[in-house]
């Protein structure tokens, strides 16, 4: 029977609400389910702030989390009860028994649980108190009560709590004796049938490995396998980590990190690195990618190979800094001054953060311009079981070198070819002596502001992204769900295109013939795929997580087509219940033309 | 202005030619106005390249923008001409991906002190191996002589057309504060010295910081002219210890008067170094540095 199991638990900052998913979603993966997991967490760093360790457990890797969990674990009523309503019929909702005396009037999850859902209250912090003589493994007794009622096996519990704890014997031990004590007391309490995990499915290539990560790891992970030799960068939510494991694990390899003192002296390292033929990036969100506008047009204008990973978050200005959004699209695309093309990807899934942060240095180094992978907090913090290939997909070296070219003096740096790339040269190579400048210039780099050549090097430089268009072993756009002729087509980016799929395949379920496509390759666009797919379409819906619906001016820019657009700012995922009911609108088969029928 | 002569000799020219290098002027004509103090700037940095026998694809000519910026382009090794006020940080990645390079940035006060004045103490503090030519004519040239962050007080300019409301920066000063492993002053208008400074600035190993002062002769007839800095500059006294930091800045507070010569100067390990200390900390293999190969490029994989 195929799986398809989420669970929730809500807490406050201090209760390990976020650590306990952790090694939930970890033994989970290690006992070889899907997993995708998604974690909300309060925007102040000390405090009580609320926090979701959200994850959907599957045989099959899913796209989205549902709406309602299948288990709710509350180790905070004042924070869970908003989101009872969120736990689903005949799901179990785990929560402290505890004395209700000194809470407010409805302030004890007993008078929320609802009437189809299954009330599991418990003894948690006694039993944490009994086994570890402190309140504090809460989280954990209710780690062991979740492998005891559903009999999972609690091997893979104590692996991933062993991982967690590795370098603090104390907590360890402790957390072992919280975790019997939940596990002993789900042996004495009603099992639930409705909610049955099946065996895990394997779907390992030989020689392919499989790991739970979340997308900036992912990006990491695709840096790394491909050669990154210098990083750059400065903090800032959610891109942050990215830098911080860039920093353990490039000095492994021989790499170089440095922490600069902003984002404009981050991107003008990568420049400048990229300039000695160096795979270089650095990483950002929003308020840093405005910071970096004007050297990202010196890179296009002077042709430096420079990757920039960038995830979104609410804005704008300091905006929502824990929220997500997909409100940086027009930066990305169009930002700075200037007629200043780029490249842009933006993957959908945590898999496609590997591959898209590995290959923006191919396209970097192929197209001799600044690539930006466009994610957003959503996909950063997002955890999914990912199979990595045995062989890094990525190749190591994409420059074209000028050989005996740059013997042929003068060396032309910006000579026009039949596919606007010119051979580069870097610092060290005899002969290919040139010099790079903002200003424009003819094909030796010259300064030179003549009509003819800034027409020329403009071309030249919009041109060559087309080959983007078609780079190797690359994914630019996908289409899914129905084949030919579609009532609804719905259109997609990044991190959203989750839901939509999701939604996509729910609908069909209901009957309406229905397809989606992501599009993940944003600039250059790739107009000839998506029109394709419109053309087959009676109606198309775009759903992103910005005010205006940013793709869908970048799509209307480049197709001229009715879209339909959902953009909607709540700061979370879109609801794929929202999507759904969009596509039956558009459809006519919405609530009202049910009711009329 | 009659003390300029070029500092490139025919011997030297000769000398090149024999070593198998080129000539490390390039063919395009400095754009500067005639006159102006940067002209002796170019001749003694091409000839402490050579002197220094750096092969002209081994050095890269890190700049800005403003008239000074545009040195790379008369300069015959690879350039980057960026942006206003990033010369520092493009560079320190340069050196960062490749330290068998010989990085020099050059830039005026504007570039340096005013849009790209966060940039400098970080430079210096990291002991980036790069030399810092900074061209002082007190003044924007490129845009056509507005104030700047080293315009003297009560200095009339097209944007502070009654005077300048601000005191100057003390860039020598700050520099020395910031850290700086060497520290000196030279003059356009003493090329002999100027060539001697940036010879040793760029046998220096760290971050060496020369401010040059240089009058603009087009648009500051008033202050910072050949004559007037003629009677003003003085040496620093001979017995003055480059290595007290603290006598430095003593020295350097003296603005009214500049003091030509070598401020500071101490050895310690430079960016590179400490990058190369974490890649031991972290077990990794330090890449072989190949002379001016893309350094990391060994490491891959
Ligand atoms: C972001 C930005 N702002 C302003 C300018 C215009 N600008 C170019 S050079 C310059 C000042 C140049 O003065 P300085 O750095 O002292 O160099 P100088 O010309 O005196 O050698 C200014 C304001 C610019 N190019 N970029
Ligand atoms: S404007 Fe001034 S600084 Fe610029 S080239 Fe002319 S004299 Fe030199
Ligand atoms: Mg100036």
């Amino acid at each position: 029977m195929a799986t398809d199991i989420q669970i929730s638990i809500i807490g406050s900052a201090g209760d390990g609400t976020i650590a306990a998913g952790d090694i939930l979603r970890n033994a989970f993966a290690g006992m070889g389910y899907k997993v995708i997991s998604f974690d909300v967490y309060p925007p102040e760093i000390r405090g009580f702030g609320k926090c979701i360790a959200r994850m959907r457990i599957t045989t099959e890797q899913a796209y989205s989390l549902k709406h309602k969990s299948d288990v709710m674990v509350s180790l905070d009523d004042s924070h869970a009860i908003p989101h009872a309503g969120e736990l689903r019929d005949c799901g179990a909702m785990i929560y402290e028994q505890g004395s209700i005396v000194r809470l407010p009037e409805g302030g004890h999850m007993s008078a929320h649980v609802g009437p189809g859902q299954l009330p599991y209250p418990l003894p948690i912090r006694e039993l944490s108190e009994k086994s570890t003589g402190a309140n504090r493994s809460r989280n954990i007794v209710v780690l062991g009560f979740i492998a005891g009622l559903f009999n999972l096996p609690a091997e893979g519990f104590r692996k991933a709590i062993g991982k967690k704890f590795r370098s603090k014997a104390a907590a360890a031990e402790a957390s072992e004796a919280a975790f019997k004590a939940g596990l002993d007391y789900a042996a004495k309490t009603f099992k639930l049938d409705d909610v049955v995990f099946g065996p895990p499915v394997s779907s390992v290539v030989a020689g392919s490995t499989v790991e739970m990560i979340n997308g900036n790891a992912a990006i990491v992970r695709g840096a790394l396998d491909a050669g990154i030799d210098t990083f750059f960068g400065y903090p800032i939510t959610p891109a942050t980590s990215i830098m911080e494991r860039l920093a353990s694990e490039m000095p492994k390899r021989g790499g170089r990190l440095l922490q600069t003192e902003d984002e404009i002296s981050a991107i003008s390292a990568v420049v400048g690195a990229g300039f000695t033929g160096a795979r270089a990036a650095t990483s950002t969100s929003g308020p840093g990618l405005s910071l970096m506008a004007e050297m990202l047009g010196m890179g296009v204008i002077g042709e430096v190979p420079s990757v920039v990973f960038v995830s979104q978050r609410g804005g704008p200005s300091t905006g929502m800094p824990t929220k997500t959004e997909q409100s940086d699209l027009h930066m990305a695309v169009y930002g700075g001054h200037g007629d200043a093309p780029r490249i842009v990807i933006a993957p959908t899934n945590v898999d496609g953060c590997y591959r898209c942060g590995g290959k923006a240095f191919e396209m970097a180094e192929a197209y001799q311009t600044p690539v930006i992978v466009l994610i957003d907090l959503y996909l950063s913090n997002r955890y999914e079981t990912v199979v990595f290939p045995a062989r890094p997909p990525f190749e190591a070296d994409m420059n074209r070198k000028p050989g005996k070219q740059a013997a042929a003096a003068p060396y032309k740096r910006y000579a026009l070819t039949a596919d606007h790339v010119s051979p580069r040269s870097v610092p060290g190579e005899k002969g290919g002596m040139h010099v790079v400048t903002g200003l424009e210039h003819n094909e030796l780099g010259r300064p030179n502001d003549s009509a003819e050549l800034h027409t020329a090097m403009s071309r030249k430089r919009h041109e060559k992204l087309k080959a983007a268009l078609r780079h190797p072993d690359f994914t630019h756009f996908k289409r899914f769900g129905d084949e030919g002729p579609v009532d609804v087509g719905l259109v997609a980016w990044g991190s959203t295109f989750g839901e939509c799929l999701e939604a996509m395949l729910k609908a069909r379920g209901e009957g309406i013939r229905c397809a989606a496509m992501k599009v993940v390759m944003l600039s250059p666009f790739p107009t000839h795929g998506v029109s394709a797919f419109l053309a087959d379409c009676k109606e198309v819906l775009v759903p992103e997580l910005n005010y205006e619906g940013q793709f869908a001016n970048l799509l209307q820019a480049n197709v001229a087509r009715q879209v339909t657009r959902l953009a909607r700012v709540p700061g979370e995922p879109m609801k794929v219940e929202e999507i759904l009911e969009e596509i039956r609108r558009l459809a006519g088969r919405g609530k009202s033309a049910q009711k009329a029928a | 202005m009659g003390d300029i002569k070029p500092v490139y000799l025919e011997e030297k020219l000769k000398e090149i030619e024999e070593s198998g290098r080129l000539d490390y002027r390039s063919k395009t004509l400095p754009t500067w106005c005639p006159g102006c103090g940067y002209f002796s700037i170019v001749e003694a940095v091409a000839a402490s390249l050579c002197e220094l026998n750096v092969p002209n694809e081994n050095a890269v000519v890190v700049s800005g923008i403003g008239c000074s910026s545009r040195f790379p382009f008369f300069v015959n090794t690879y350039g980057m001409h960026t942006l206003h006020g990033r010369a520092l940080p493009v560079a320190t990645g340069v050196k960062t991906a490749n330290d068998a390079l010989t990085v020099v940035v050059v830039g005026g006060d504007g570039d340096g002190f005013a849009i790209g004045g966060g940039h400098v103490p970080h430079a210096a503090r990291r002991n980036v191996d790069i030399t810092y030519l900074l061209f002082d004519n007190g003044i924007y040239g490129l845009t056509k002589g507005q104030t700047s962050p080293t315009s003297a007080i009560g200095f009339r300019t097209p944007t502070s057309p009654y005077e300048n409301p601000d005191r100057p920066l003390n860039p020598l000063l700050m520099v020395l504060s910031y850290g700086a492993s060497w520290v000196g002053q030279a003059y356009a208008g003493r090329p002999d010295h100027l060539h001697k400074m940036i010879t040793q600035a760029m046998a220096h190993r760290g971050f060496s910081y020369l401010h040059i002062l240089s009058p603009c002769v087009t648009f500051d007839k008033t202050h910072r002219t050949y004559s007037n800095l003629g009677m003003q500059v003085r040496d620093l006294p001979a017995d003055h210890e480059p290595t007290d930091r603290a006598a430095a800045m003593r020295e350097a507070m003296d603005d009214a008067l500049p003091a030509l010569g070598l401020y500071f100067r101490e050895e310690r390990p430079t960016l590179g170094d400490a990058l190369d200390g974490l890649v031991e900390k972290a077990g990794g293999e330090l890449p072989g540095k190949p002379a001016a190969k893309p350094a990391r490029k060994a490491a891959r994989r």
